[in-house]
């Protein structure tokens, strides 16, 4: 019965994707781009409760865990970690709030618009944005408010994620900085705020639009990029222009963008002023199942390092040395020193650090792990960054399901 | 009455007018369904809210989940998010929702 259900799903999906590439067929002889689903999909089991996905590639995406596919909320596989420092685009994740994205952006019709609190109003199109300075490159992770959510003990609502929210890319683009001095900002300006092409499906909803303080905005880091890893945007990751916050949630990295304002306030959107919100003390965290008493806008990425090279469950030899690697981040400040357990945390050997691609990359980490004897092992890593962040043993809690950083386990066997 | 809507879309993206340049994606078409049910909030929650998002923002969530909190979260898609469903609606999708999805849920029927 059951299985009769899965291959009338499967078969419709089938039936779905056929003419899905047909209608794809067809723009391509118009002479677009056109990409499309390309694999119908299997499952993927996450480590938590209800933890079933499909697996299946979007356009310019290859094979993706879905959290939903409308609006598309796609999760990297675990494995693509392990697989260099730099995710590829077609893994890159991808989250979205509303529906109503733009599926055909034409790039010589884009305007990006500038107004608000500045001297000159601008509306500025791809080529007149990539001439306002000399091109800027940085790696930075990009990671979901709500990366890990799935595995918060107790549970909460939301994005029901494991640890694949997150990637690592090469980003090109000016600094935001020279945009706005292009349009001069006025003395009364507090915020920036950030608006893309991705809308409510209905009229009545809260438009997705960010706030950054002016300073922030102004700090020549904070970007406008138009291509990842040499490449353009995949449209899924806000073709043809998004926001690069370098250290900051990825809530911040507004896609799509065009629309830019200037305020001469506090911004309070929805998407500032009630949701990404995070209690307003050191961790970020209240007692589990509490409410916290203030907030504050959810802003750096707390220090994280995961095992990359084992999953839970793998063998590895008894008396012969495995090197085990991984990755380590932080908001920015940059990973100083990493730390591997063979022992479930009882005792902690220094990792060797790999190449530093900057302080808001990905740094990979290895460390060589001999077990004496058969049966189980608890491996764990911490980080440590240049301003002494460490990652808590304890998974601290908020009710948003915000910032995880706990210190991570993966069970081996040696055999 | 969904499916006619997807396809509707799939057809006007196919026809709209493209210049050589624009980069155009066909997403895929969604599978995931609500569980059929008796009771009726079925039917109205697959009219209010696959109006604005797939059938995945319910089915993922952690199964211990309350009814308060199915009652919370149709009152934040109405108040906060605007969804345009009539407010006589709510009680028998939270029912459903509670009873489907939630920790109401028989622990055989597990989705």
């Amino acid at each position: 019965m059951e299985h009769d259900q899965a291959a009338e799903a499967h078969d419709a999906t089938r039936r779905r994707l056929l003419k899905a590439l047909g209608v794809a067929g067809a723009s391509a002889l118009a002479g677009a781009p056109a990409f499309s689903a390309l694999a119908a999909g299997t499952q993927v089991t996450l480590p938590f409760d209800n933890g079933e996905r499909d697996l299946l590639s979007f356009p310019q995406k290859r094979p993706m865990i879905v959290l939903t596919s409308r609006p598309p909320q796609l999760e990297t596989p675990f494995s693509v970690f392990n697989q260099g420092l730099i995710t590829p685009n077609d893994a890159f994740f991808v989250r979205y709030h509303w529906a109503a994205l733009p599926t055909s952006i034409d790039p010589q019709a884009y305007r990006l618009k500038v107004g608000g609190k500045v001297g000159t109003p601008l509306e500025l199109s791809l080529d007149e944005i990539k001439k306002l300075a000399d091109p800027l490159e940085v790696v930075a992770v990009n990671q979901c408010s709500g990366n890990s959510r799935g595995h918060f003990q107790p549970r909460v609502n939301g994005g029901q994620l494991s640890n694949g929210a997150m990637g690592n890319a090469r980003w090109t683009g000016v600094p935001l900085k020279a945009l706005l001095d292009k349009a001069g900002v006025q003395a009364a300006a507090r915020q920036v705020t950030f608006n893309g092409m991705d809308k409510p499906p209905l009229g009545n909803g809260p438009d997705f639009v960010k706030a950054l303080d002016l300073d922030h905005a102004l700090d020549g880091e904070v970007m406008l990029a138009w291509a990842m890893n040499g490449e353009d945007l995949p449209l899924l990751n806000g073709y043809p222009l998004r926001l690069v916050v370098p250290g900051y949630y990825g809530t911040y990295w507004v896609k799509h963008l065009d629309n830019i304002e200037v305020i001469d306030g506090e911004f309070d959107g929805f998407w500032m002023s009630k949701a990404y919100r995070i209690p307003d003390n050191a961790c970020g965290c209240v007692p589990p199942g509490t409410a916290p008493e203030k907030t504050v806008p959810i802003n750096r990425f707390s220090i994280r390092s995961f095992i990359t090279s084992l999953q839970d469950g793998a063998q590895v030899p008894v008396g012969r040395a495995t090197q085990v690697r991984g990755i380590a981040f932080d908001g920015g400040y940059g990973i100083t020193e990493v730390e591997f357990s063979a022992d479930d945390g009882a005792s902690w050997q220094k990792a060797q650090l790999g190449k530093d691609l900057g302080r808001y990359s990905f740094r990979e980490w290895t460390a060589s792990f001999t077990p004496p004897r058969q049966g189980d092992y608890a491996l764990k890593v911490r980080a440590l960054n240049r301003i002494g962040q460490q990652q808590p043993l304890q998974a601290q809690w908020n009710p948003a399901g915000y910032l995880r950083n706990v210190v991570e386990t993966t069970r081996v066997v040696a055999a | 009455m969904h499916s006619r809507f997807l396809g509707a879309l799939a057809l006007a993206a196919a026809c709209a007018p493209l210049t050589a340049t624009a980069l155009q994606v066909t997403l895929p078409a969604e599978t995931a369904v609500y569980v059929p049910s008796e009771l009726p909030g079925y039917q109205l929650v697959q009219q209010n809210c696959l109006i604005c998002h797939s059938a995945q923002y319910v089915l993922t969530q952690p199964r211990t989940l309350p009814r308060s909190y199915w009652q919370a979260t149709v009152e934040k898609m109405s108040k906060a998010f605007g969804a345009p469903f009539p407010e006589q609606d709510s009680a028998a999708m939270v029912d459903y929702l509670s009873r489907t999805y939630g920790a109401e849920r028989p622990a055989a029927a597990a989705p």
